[in-house]
Parts: structure tokens; sequence; C-alpha cells
């Protein structure tokens, strides 16, 4: 398989890419570079626990190739949210309304919460609804999570909103 | 500073953030996965290729370089090859010469340093085996037992006898029978089965990883790994979800690692991917459950007579105490002098069934609710009302002969959810098959009521007298903390938050203090699986008396050291006697570790000794405490597509004291939502080769966010007074009766009653367009 050589942003960081084009991209960021908060469950993009942001847009990580990704990449994790304010408060908010349960799914749930948030600092239910339905929970049932967006968007500064 | 009079700050009833969210949300909380186990080899188990015939022969491809592969058969077994759980018929993998018994059934291990070329490995063995005609399904074996009951092979059998029907049914004015069926149903937590051996320089072995029970396999392998309890030693990872998946499983994946490990010397690490994971671990029991019953012009049940037969699969593993647990349920929630009951444990050529959240009780509550409703349509009475005249209460016998005590909720539960869900009225609303003036789909609502006996079936909790300690201790830097340590795991449900609030409360110190060590059996005492709604209860109830234990401990020491002798107490993370300055906590545990050393409180649990209970006659007290609840469902269905949506759900539930009312909340909208994919959502079956049918995420179906209806939970609280704080069991119930709600709403819907789950669009179509009449 032919390697490839980028260099992309990962978290803020740049970070030069050496690797087989068709390795996928949750294993480069959990092997290659450590990051573990991404997590594979089903590993054909149904379930959304490996759902990192790819130039602004929530993506599945694990059917990725990282042949696919352009030099000038810019992309984020779990790890890289909570040094965003609309990430720490998605986190925050996880915490104090009890959505979390087992928490396997919770990174990638974060990640799809922050790109809705990003994007639309005041969604109603149904496009929290729909933002996460690509994600999968088998614990909480999903009230509480869209209870926790729900919170984190109503702390985001007006100035923020559209 | 605060009176003395003022109430210390408590704990139990606040709903105390989760302590291991903070790594959970930042991806920062290592699951097994994501630990770099360095040195491992990647154990594959080589898999039976049929459901049923005599295993011939393994044949190595010759071509294959094996010298880098550890390959481990039944030879390598060091002990008997048997995995010891509730009989002694189970290899841990399969003998040359023995017979297959389910599609899928270990033949050998293989390990090597990769995954990659251990499952290549995996392929270049071939599985000879000589086929014998299997049976896939329950459908085929109730097809023999229907023809010659004697015929279907029973693993295990018991009856529950109360009365005399045959006199219940000469005294009835009406008798309705009918049959009920639900397939398996996978737990599908999210994290895939995985863990790690290392065999260790003495001969004994030490296993991590993502187990539900780490006390189980110290205890079950004992004759086939040929060494004894304390050289098995377990702990677990954090926990990605397991709802019974890695309840008894992970014994047989240890197992399997221990058999490469021990040969090699090597820690070997078996991590399921997600397609193995559905095909080759434990599902749901699959049911068949055929009532009979009897009764009055006036409503009242005169008897019951009941079937119930559990798809066991190919061996039996821990299928007779979920039958037990599922008779329990067939008629524990109604007032009835006269009940039979006959549960069975078919086997069959399938992957063993295991457990799954609720074990047992979810398949019985889904055929007694759905009959209860079709009663009290053959009377002409409302569902809700019926319920009200015949549900149990205070003082009521149950079918083994238990008298219910006041801390039950049942007529709270009922009443509470039929006015929250304002159900009388909507029941008028509901369509009964035709569009009502400005409905475009049709609307239904539906009612289930329901028990569910907290802790192990009948003496269990008596015999295994759970322990626990609590331990004053310092961490690496010389700070003082008190450990929780029991065998309790953490698996998402939360009781490493709960047990945190239960002891901060026993000894009135701040959360801050209290850790909870993830459980080590090799540090905590056995207070038992983390499994039968008992942790909160029985566990709970040792922590909180260890605490307290502990707590006199330190006094006694803060007295003397502190106080000249005056009696001292802690409260508010402080020592305090009369008159003097108080002390802070940290303070004496400072001095208590440097003057002593570590301290600890001890406790073993018992059970009331006026419970009583017979085994072998099923009669007695089969629960030490029972949980409520009322479940109320809403549907729409599309009258062109069938499709099916459920729109609201309201839970009443009384589970005793709630120890944190947001965590118990959480608990029940994702027990209802795992209720909700078994009622019309998941489908999965063996009846092609005996290979699941439904292998990957994209053909296996839970809710996702856009599936789960609008939830309305409410606790009543009875609490279980014997043992503080109070809980009763509140994991498994919200998993047992929405399904029969939801088919009582279908029917509210459509007319037709649905007597199969999951209910999909298909079946309602095939409902709908079925020859009226099918309905009892």
């Amino acid at each position: 398989m032919s390697t490839v050589q980028r260099t992309w942003k990962v978290n803020g960081r740049t970070v030069r890419v050496r690797a087989p084009a068709g390795r996928r991209l949750l294993d480069y960021l959990r092997e290659d570079l450590g990051l573990i908060g991404s997590k594979e469950s089903c590993g054909e993009g149904e379930c959304g626990a490996c759902t990192v942001i790819v130039d602004d847009e929530p993506v599945v990580s694990c059917i990725l190739p990282v042949g696919q990704l352009a030099d000038g990449t810019e992309i984020l994790t779990v790890e890289g949210i909570e040094k965003k304010r609309i990430g720490r408060l998605v986190q925050q908010a996880f915490v104090e309304v009890g959505a979390v349960q087992c928490g396997f799914c919770i990174p990638g749930m974060i990640v799809s919460s922050y790109a809705l948030l990003a994007k639309n600092p005041k969604p109603s239910t149904r496009a929290i609804r729909e933002a996460l339905a690509g994600n999968l929970c088998r614990c909480t049932g999903y009230a509480k999570i869209i209870a926790a967006v729900k919170l984190a968007a109503a702390r985001i500064p007006a100035a923020k909103r559209k | 500073m605060t009176k003395r009079t003022s109430k210390p700050v408590r704990w139990v009833g606040q709903g105390m953030p989760r302590v291991d969210a903070d790594g959970k949300v930042r991806g920062t909380t290592r699951y097994v996965n994501d630990v770099d186990y360095k040195g491992v080899l990647h154990g594959v188990v080589v898999r039976s290729p049929v459901a049923r015939g005599i295993l011939k022969a393994l044949v190595p491809d010759p071509a294959f370089d094996w010298s880098p592969i550890v390959l481990a058969t039944a030879k390598d077994v060091p002990g008997e090859n048997v995995v010891v759980m509730h009989d002694r018929t189970m290899p841990l993998v399969a003998e040359i010469g023995a017979e297959i018994r389910y599609r899928g059934e270990p033949v050998a291990v293989v390990a090597a340093k990769t995954p990659e070329l251990a499952a290549e490995a995996a392929r270049r063995i071939r599985v000879e085996v000589e086929e014998l005609p299997p049976l896939l399904t329950l459908q085929e074996a109730i097809a023999i037992f229907k023809s010659a009951p004697e015929k279907l092979e029973s693993m295990k059998s018991q009856d529950i006898v109360k009365g005399d029907v045959a006199t219940g049914f000469a005294a009835a004015d009406e008798i309705v029978e009918a049959e009920y069926w639900a397939g398996h149903q996978e737990q599908l937590y999210l994290e895939n089965q995985g863990l790690v051996v290392f065999p260790q320089k003495d001969g004994s072995i030490l296993a991590e990883g993502s187990i539900q029970c780490p006390y189980f396999p110290v205890h079950e392998l004992n004759d086939c790994l040929k060494l004894p309890p304390e050289k098995i030693r377990v702990r677990q990872t954090p926990i990605g979800g397991a709802f019974g998946g890695k309840e008894e499983y992970p014994t047989m994946l240890i197992g399997y690692a221990a058999l490469p490990a021990l040969k090699s010397g090597k820690p070997v690490k078996i991590a399921y991917e997600r397609n193995e994971d559905i095909l080759y671990t434990t599902k749901r029991h699959p049911v068949w459950v055929r009532y009979k019953t009897g009764f009055k012009k006036d409503g009242t049940l005169t008897a019951i007579e009941c079937d119930f037969i559990l798809d066991g699969g190919g061996y039996l593993t821990i299928s007779d105490v979920v039958m037990f647990r599922g008779i329990l349920h067939c008629a524990v929630a109604y007032r009835c002098e006269n009940v039979t009951i006959r549960g069975k444990v078919a086997r069959t050529n399938s992957f063993p069934c295991g457990a799954f959240r609720g074990f047992g009780a979810p398949q019985a509550i889904w055929g007694i609710e759905s009959h209860i409703d079709a009663i009290a349509a053959r009377l002409g009475r409302a569902p809700h009302e019926y319920r009200r005249q015949i549900h149990a209460r205070p003082g009521d016998v149950t079918p083994t002969g238990q008298v219910l005590s006041k801390e039950n909720g049942s007529t709270a539960c009922l009443e509470l959810a039929l006015k929250r869900s304002d159900f009388a009225k909507k029941l008028k609303l509901s369509s009964r098959g035709r569009l009502r003036k400005g409905q475009r789909k049709l609307y239904g609502v539906g009612l289930a009521f329901f028990a569910h006996g907290s802790a192990f079936t009948g003496d269990g909790e008596a015999k295994f007298k759970a322990k626990g300690r609590v331990e004053l201790t310092r961490l690496d830097g010389g700070k003082p903390v008190v450990d929780i340590r029991v065998s309790s795991t953490e698996m998402g449900q939360g009781v490493h938050t709960i047990f945190t609030q239960i002891a901060a409360d026993a000894l009135s110190l701040d959360p801050a203090h209290v850790r909870f060590p993830m459980a080590d059996t090799g540090l905590a005492p056995n207070s038992g699986p983390t499994v039968a709604s008992r942790t909160t209860m029985v566990v709970g109830n040792v922590v909180h008396r260890a605490a307290q234990d502990l707590k006199r401990q330190i006094e006694a020491f803060a007295s003397l050291r502190f106080f000249k002798g005056a009696p001292a107490e802690l409260r508010d993370s402080q020592l305090a006697a009369k008159g003097a300055k108080p002390v802070p906590f940290a303070k004496v545990a400072q001095a208590l570790l440097a003057e002593i050393g570590p301290a600890s409180g001890f406790f073993q649990f018992q059970l009331p000794p006026e419970i009583r209970w017979d085994q072998t006659t099923f009669k007695g007290d089969s629960y030490p405490g029972y949980s409520w609840s009322a479940n109320v469902a809403e549907v729409e269905i599309d009258p062109l597509t069938c499709e099916i949506e459920v729109k609201r759900v309201t839970a009443v539930i009384d589970v005793g004291r709630v120890i944190n009312p947001v965590l118990a909340t959480g608990q029940v909208e994702g027990g209802l939502t795992q209720a909700l994919g078994y009622a019309i959502m998941e489908k999965i079956g063996t009846g092609k080769n005996g290979l699941y049918d439904a292998a990957r995420l994209q053909t296996y179906i839970i809710p996702t966010a856009l599936d789960v209806p609008e939830y309305d939970v409410k606790f009543v609280e009875y609490p279980y007074s014997f043992a503080p704080p109070g809980g009763k069991g509140l994991g498994e119930l919200p998993m047992d009766g929405l399904a029969p709600a939801i088919a009582n709403a279908v029917e509210a819907a459509t007319g037709r009653r649905l007597r199969q789950i999951p209910i999909t669009p298909e079946s309602i179509f095939a409902a709908l367009h079925a020859p009226q009449g099918g309905t009892p």
C-alpha cells in the first residue's frame, strides 16, 4: 500500500503525517498520536463512537482512510475540544446533567454536540436529536444527553449566537 | 460556625455528579483497548463451522508458518476440561470425538504477536466435523413440546404451585388462553468484550478487562485451569457497558485466553470486534409462554396456569436461574388463589443464552401484561380499571406463599402513573383500528404493571453473605483517604458514585475524602456479582455498615487522642466532643495512620431470620424485597406504512430510597430505551445454520436519539428498612414492562393483539390485514 505524507493540524498542533494511504484515521489518531479518546465500537461507521471533526464537519474516523485527507486538514478530537469555550461548556453540561453513564459513547457525543453548537448555538430539540442520531448510546436513552446539549447552548454567551 | 444542633450534611438523596464523569467527558478514561499492554500476544478463538456434529479433527495448514503461533487445544487444558457454571457439562474448548452443540463453539485458541497474524492462523486450521441434524430455534423446540411434551429436551425444569388450578378453572365463568413469543436480544454494550490474562511466575494468573463479575472466574475456572481460587486474580478496567453481557461470558473468555497464556508463559489479550462480539457472545433468552387463566364475571382471577419455556442454547451455563427468575415473575403482581407455573429451559443448538438486564423477568412480564389486557378485553373492562381491582398489594400472598410487606408501593405506582399520563382520557382517544376525527395516525395508549424481585432469588443472599470493607488509608502523597473495598463493578450504572454517597453519609464525611477503587479480587472481599438488582440494596447496606464500623474506630481514637476520653463524634468531616474545639477529620486521620496504621471497617450481610425459602418446592419468600413500577406507552402508527412511533412513556417506580435521583432517572431512561428496542426494533435469530442473522450494527438496529420518546419518570419511595439506607433494586426494573405496554398500546391503536416481539411494521401490516378474530 502506498505511503502518503501530509501536514495536518490536529487539535491546533501541526502534525507531519507519514502513513499508509489506507490506514484508518481512527487508528492513526489512537495508535500514532496516542489520542485514545476516540473509540472504536462498530468499526463500520454506524455508531459514532469514533467521531472527530474534520474541517468543521463531524465524521466517523473508523471508515476514513488517511489518504483521503489533504494537506492543511484541520482535525479536532475530544482531547482538543476542551480548549474551546463551547467544548468546555458541553463537557460541563454533560457532567452536571448526568448525561454520562458507561462513558464509551461520550467522546463521540461530545464531539458531535460541539460540532452542532459551533454552527448552531441555539438548536431546536429536533436539531439536537438529528445531530446526535449518528451517535449510538446504550446506557442513557439519550434524554439527559439532549438535555445537556440544551444546557450548554443556553450558556453560550449571546454574542456567540446568531 | 454551624450550631451543634444543626443536621449534618446528607449526600444520600442528592443528585451528586458522577465521580467518574470527568475522565469520561475528556476522553482520558482508559478502557482495556486504550491501554498499551507491552508484549502481549493477541488471541483468536477457532470455532466450529457447524451447529451440531462430532468434532473429528483440527488440521493446521502445513503450508502456513506456525513457528510464531501459539496453538492451544483441548489437550492444553491443564485440568478437567469443564467450565463450572450451574452444571458441569460445558467444556472450555471442544474435545476431538465430542459433540459440538452450537455454531461457533470453541475448538482451539491461537495467539500471535498481532491480531492480524492470529486471525490468519485461525483461518488456517481446518475444523472437521461430522454433521448431525441440529435443532436451531425455540419454534422447533415448542413444536416438539406441543406434540409430545416429554420429548422436549429440558436442561432444567421447575414448577411453582399454589392452591389447585383445577378447582380454580371449575369455579371460573370464563377462560382465556394465549401464547406469547419473544426473540433474542443483544446487550450491545458499546465497548466490545475484551480482557488480558497475565500468567504469573508462581503459576497463578491475573486477568483484567471489561468484566462485570470478577469473582465468577475465580470460582468457575478452578477445575479446568487446575488453579485454586487464590491463584486466579481478576480485576475490572473501566467497563463500557455490560447489561449482563459481561456477567458470565468473560469467565469463558478468560479461560480461552489462559490456554495460550499458560502454554507460552506470555500475556494474552482477546478483544472482540463488533462482528465477532454479536455472533459469538450470549443474548437474552427467547421465550414461549402460554397462559391459561380462569376468572369470574366480576373479574376475580380463579386460576392462572402458565408454561414458560426459554431457549437455553447448547449448554445450560446459568439459564436455570434465568428461568427461575422468569417463573417467579409470571404471576407475582396479581391476586389469585390457584396458580401453577411450569418453567423449562429447552436445549437447542444455538449459542448459549445468558444474562441480560431483567434475567427472565422481561420475558415473563411480556406475557402476563399482554395477557391481563386480553382478559380485561374479554370482560369489557378498561385495562387500568381491571388492574386496580386485581393488582397485588401489601398483605397479599404471592404464588410462592410470600406475604408482601408494607414496604411495597404497588398501588402508588399504578395510581400515579395513571394520573400523570392521563390514562383514562387517552384510552378513549385510542383509534382501535379506525382513524378518529382529526387523527392522521392510529393512536393508542397501553399500560403495564409489574414487580421486580431485588437481590438473589430466595435465600441466596442468606447463604452468600456478601462481605465488604471500608478502609482508612493513605494516598501516595500521604493524604488520608477512605477506600470502599467491595467487588461491585462500575459499568456505567453509577455504583462508584452512590456508594461514595452512602459511605460519606455513614461516616459524615465529605465525599472528597472517599474513593472507590476498581473491583479487584486481590484487594476486595467477595461482596458478590454486580447483578440481580442486588447492588444498592445488599452491597449498599454492607458499605453503610462497614463505614459505620470505621466511624466508631475513628471516634474511639479521637476521643483518647484529642479529647481526653470524652466521647467524640465524627460529623461533617470533623471530630467533635462536648466543650472542646472540633478537630478536622484529616488531622485525626493522619494521627491515627501514623500511630496505629490503616483502619478498616467490615460488614457481612445477613438477611432477616424470618426470610424462609425452600429451593426444592419453590415455596417461601422468593425475594427479600420487591421494586414496583407502572409504565404507560403512547404510540402512533402510520395506517399506510404501519411505521410505529412511541411518542411518550410514563414510568412511576418504587425502588425504595432513591440514593441519587439524577443517576436513578438516567438508569430508568436507559432501561426503558433498551425495552423500546426489545419491543419494536431489535430482531435477531438463528434460523440459518445456527449463526445469528444480524451480525452488525447495520442489521441489528437499536434506538437512536431520533427514536426515543418523551420520558416522564417519577419515583415513589417505600424504603427497604432492614437494609439502610433502604434502596431496593433499580437496574433491571426499567427493562421489564415497556414491551407489553407498547403491545397493549398497539392493540388500542389497531384493534389487533400482537403476540410476538419485536413488533415491526411488517408484523403490524400482517395483523391489520389478517382476518379478525385472532385476539382473545
